[in-house]
């Protein structure tokens, strides 16, 4: 079949039942599920293994209160990991380059840590507006500016990890077209643009990596801030 | 509530239907497991996955065709499923050929480098859950083993005891017979010493009444001795002498 650019970004459907919650749920299918035994195969402690990992490194900066958000932090960063390097399969969809979907994942997550906040110690956080040792008369504007940074940090969390991977696939996507299209007329460029491919495709797998780390970081540095 | 109360007399209720209609409904209250389900020991896992060829396909698949195609036969399917579904456009090659092509050429390239070395890194974390198990066991054996030898020791030891009781006995006989013959001796020194000091006496006495007497018979001697018998024997001398030079000249 003949795709567009943008047929990747669509939502898979059959016969018009819509498929998005399928495609959204399918990476949790590949984990392994923790069997009772003591040595478990391969990929069994693989996968314990890198878990206890994440939530080591997650959990170290947190202080007492935050680790309730252990479980959703560490299911958060596998589940953001997963579906970014599954995406890079060719003809899938990738459901985290839906700004729907990562601004209803970041938007809640960081209202979550900002009532957190501002119940349990409103003060201090509301003191993270002001920096230490700011000059007097920059004080209104500073509060201002750092109200505005605050806001916009849902979206900002949205629409890094939607912009990162949709300009990744997309970028992909062009340069095989041009591979494609170039090769029965020039082939020593389509060459050449199949090797820039080749290392394109490795940054995207790094790429896709770090933004779900880097989103899972966020939502915590931004918890560490408000416990 | 109330529809608790239903779910909870349904059984009952359904229980009571004719029986031909019980036999054929669910009993929900009870388990579906009917078997004890065995928890312990539980059946081994296989050593290793199952055999696959070219990461892919199952060797099975392979063995369930070799009996009839041989061994080219699944390589023959493959290839020609491959050419039939490119030349009837069942798949169309685009763009996103292309970037399959290159995915697949990082995944082949990250396996192939980076696969033996996971592996061996998720058997060494195995391992070393197995050795640190293993380790508590061989400690625990080691000191039970020393245990078992400090006792052996102990009881080599207890078997010695007799031999060491003799000889303390002969000690202490030794050391009491010693003892006896050191006051025994003490006892005769003691004694001869007092017969001692009776002879001592005795002689003395002797000795004084033996002096005193010639020292009587001296004194009464030179009392007796007169002036006559002084000139007469000086006479004497005084010739006995001459008649020695005498001789004596006349040897020299």
């Amino acid at each position: 079949m003949n795709l567009t650019l943008f047929d990747q970004f669509s939502p898979p459907s059959i016969l018009g039942v819509s498929l998005l919650l399928l495609a959204t749920l399918f990476p949790a299918l590949l984990l392994p599920s923790p069997n009772n035994r003591w040595i478990s195969n391969r990929l069994s402690t693989l996968q314990s293994w890198f878990l206890l990992l994440i939530t080591k490194q997650m959990m170290i900066p947190l202080n007492k209160n935050s680790h309730k958000w252990a479980a959703i932090l560490t299911s958060l960063m596998v589940f953001l990991l997963l579906i970014n390097l599954l995406g890079l399969l060719p003809y899938t969809f990738t459901p985290t380059t839906q700004l729907s979907m990562n601004m209803a994942l970041a938007f809640p997550l960081w209202f979550a840590t900002l009532l957190t906040g501002l119940r349990n110690q409103p003060s201090i956080s509301l003191g993270h507006l002001l920096p230490e040792g700011t000059p007097t008369l920059l004080i209104p504007a500073l509060i201002v500016i750092e109200t505005i940074s605050l806001l916009i940090r849902p979206l900002a969390l949205g629409v890094r990890l939607t912009a990162n991977l949709t300009a990744g696939h997309l970028l992909i996507q062009l340069i095989s077209t041009a591979t494609a299209t170039l090769l029965p007329i020039m082939p020593a460029v389509s060459v050449l643009t199949a090797i820039i491919l080749f290392l394109l495709t490795i940054l995207e797998v790094a790429v896709a990596m770090i933004q779900a780390y880097v989103f899972v970081l966020l939502l915590s540095l931004y918890l560490q801030e408000n416990t | 509530m109330f529809s608790r109360l239903v779910l909870r007399a349904a059984p009952a209720a359904l229980r009571n239907l004719p029986r031909p209609v019980t036999v054929g409904v669910l009993h929900t209250n009870r388990l579906l497991h009917t078997n004890e389900q065995r928890l312990a020991p539980l059946p081994p896992l296989p050593e290793k996955g199952g055999e696959v060829r070219h990461g892919l396909i199952p060797e099975e698949f392979f063995q369930f065709l070799y009996p009839k195609t041989g061994v080219t036969g699944p390589y023959m399917l493959g290839t020609g499923l491959i050419l039939y579904l490119l030349s009837k456009e069942i798949y169309v090659v685009n763009h996103e050929t292309v970037a399959a092509i290159s995915i697949l050429a990082v995944i082949i390239y990250a396996v192939k480098r980076f696969g033996a070395d996971v592996a061996a890194f998720a058997d060494k974390l195995n391992e070393e859950k197995i050795a640190q198990a293993l380790a508590v066991k061989n400690d625990a054996i080691k000191s039970l083993e020393a245990a078992i030898e400090q006792e052996k020791k102990e009881q080599w030891r207890a078997e010695g005891c007799t031999y060491l009781f003799d000889a303390k006995r002969n000690n202490v006989a030794m050391l009491l017979e010693t003892n006896y013959r050191e006051r025994l001796m003490t006892v005769y020194s003691e004694v001869k010493k007092r017969l001692d000091y009776q002879v001592a006496l005795q002689t003395l006495k002797r000795q004084k009444e033996q002096d005193h007497m010639i020292e009587w018979v001296e004194k009464s001697v030179v009392q007796s001795i007169t002036p006559q018998q002084q000139k007469e024997s000086i006479t004497k001398c005084i010739s006995d002498l001459k008649v020695l030079s005498k001789s004596a000249h006349a040897t020299v």
